[in-house]
């Protein structure tokens, strides 16, 4: 039961884009189609699990003084083999269109936050299930802000047109500037519902995660 | 393990150990994927070439002649010569470097020209470059199949054409010549048409020698 908890919270709950709000750097970047958002996604996906479930596994063999460098070199070992794999076997205008922002997933901070407040206090099955519920998560994310703005800016979705007449491509909103906007406009609106909802129920609401109650990386969170 | 005692070496090993099973399998992976990205990025060269040259069966991407700042690829069929794919790269671009390719029938008439690399702005200077197929939800759902080359009015307007030694270079209409230029892209399109225009002109002045020294 708990297994599909840590599942099911990377989707929704703790969704790392919109409610943890970590990873802009590629969220910004790459989602100016839904293709591009949805590669971007996978490759991170595949990253995500399989440094969370080495460093699950190394867990207790790794002394606490260099777990940093260590999950550094395990996620970074993993980025350079999702790199190469795609290199040989993903469409090359997939692997030219995410460019540089394959190696970027090393310094993506849903990989080593997920390591760190996660991975490295918890087993294997569990591990998994919380990469592969962000690592969804964010490819959900990714996909929803890339397709919509692939449709403002030319009314297509998957690079297949869906209103014929659209012409002339709408540039803001595939640009970087649409970006910033339409991911303000998200987030407004699930703190929107999330408030709403918290009123409802006579509470106030606080979001979550963004306490440093769930992380171990500095010495914040203990005072 | 207290936080106070901190024992270096066991440290530096574990960091080591790490970072030593890494390197292995990182090499292991480049290994086995070494050979495919070769291939792909061949295949990605020659989807370009088969896109500008006649039908050919050998690999102009291995045929290669340079000629002041064109390449020239060769394209054989059987042994004999084709035709050729002229590459150049312009400085002249809206936005750094745009690379032209240009195919040549054996007369040195200009078949398909392509733009391979570029980064112009998106919506004006990329009208120049692309040629895209747009799938539509309609064109889906009837079933209909598009093939050939997607059209571009830009680059399509090359076709046919032919430099003569000595010519003056093209210019759009905008500076008084023929070509049609992309409105709200002429700096892109000056860069297309005299990269078009060089690498005609190059075959132009070489054109007897490129066919005796690879007959």
């Amino acid at each position: 039961m708990s297994l599909i908890k840590e599942f099911t919270k990377g989707l929704a709950k703790e969704n790392p884009v919109f409610v943890l709000l970590l990873g802009m750097c590629p969220t910004l970047a790459v989602t100016n189609n839904a293709i591009n958002g949805l590669g971007m996604g996978i490759a991170t996906l595949c990253v995500l699990i399989g440094s969370n479930v080495v460093i699950s596994l190394i867990r207790n063999a790794v002394p606490k003084k260099v777990r940093i460098p260590c999950y550094i070199v395990v996620i970074a070992s993993f980025v350079t083999i999702v790199d190469l794999l795609m290199q040989a076997y993903a469409p090359r205008s997939l692997y030219e269109a995410l460019g540089i922002f394959i190696p970027l997933i090393v310094v993506n901070c849903i990989v080593l936050g997920r390591a760190e407040a996660f991975a490295s206090k918890n087993g294997v099955v569990a591990s998994m299930a919380d990469a592969l519920g962000m690592g969804l998560g964010f490819t959900l994310a990714l996909v929803l802000l890339g397709g919509t703005r692939e449709f403002f800016t030319s009314g297509s979705l998957f690079q297949i047109k869906l209103i014929e007449g659209w012409s002339q491509d709408f540039m803001l909103m595939g640009q970087a500037p649409g970006a910033f906007i339409l991911l303000g406009i998200f987030l407004g609106i699930i703190n929107w519902v999330n408030i709403r909802k918290a009123k409802k129920e006579g509470r106030t609401y606080t979001p979550t995660g963004l306490s440093c109650s769930s992380c171990n990386l500095c010495d914040l969170g203990d005072k | 393990m207290s936080s106070n005692n901190v024992n270096i070496p066991v440290l530096a090993v574990s960091l080591a150990l790490i970072a030593g099973i890494a390197a292995g399998l990182l090499g292991w992976v480049y290994l086995v994927t070494e050979a495919p990205i070769a291939s792909a990025l061949q295949e990605k060269t020659n989807t370009a070439l088969r896109d500008v040259l006649p039908t050919f069966d050998n690999q102009p991407g291995d045929e290669t002649v340079v000629v002041d700042d064109v390449t020239f690829y060769i394209g054989r069929n059987e042994g004999a010569i084709v035709g050729f794919a002229g590459e150049t790269i312009t400085s002249k671009g809206y936005n750094g470097n745009v690379t032209v390719l240009a195919g040549l029938l054996l007369d040195g008439t200009l078949s398909t020209v392509l733009v391979t690399q570029q980064a112009e702005t998106p919506g004006l200077g990329t009208v120049v470059c692309d040629r895209k197929r747009q799938k539509t939800l309609s064109g889906l759902i009837k079933g209909i199949k598009a093939t050939g080359l997607p059209s571009n009015v830009m680059l399509d307007q090359f076709s046919g054409k032919q430099v003569v030694e000595g010519q003056a270079p093209w210019t759009v209409k905008k500076d008084g010549g023929t070509l049609d230029a992309i409105t709200g892209a002429t700096i892109t399109s000056r860069a297309v048409g005299g990269a078009v225009f060089t690498i005609s002109e190059t075959f132009a002045q070489n054109r007897g020698q490129l066919l005796k020294e690879n007959n």
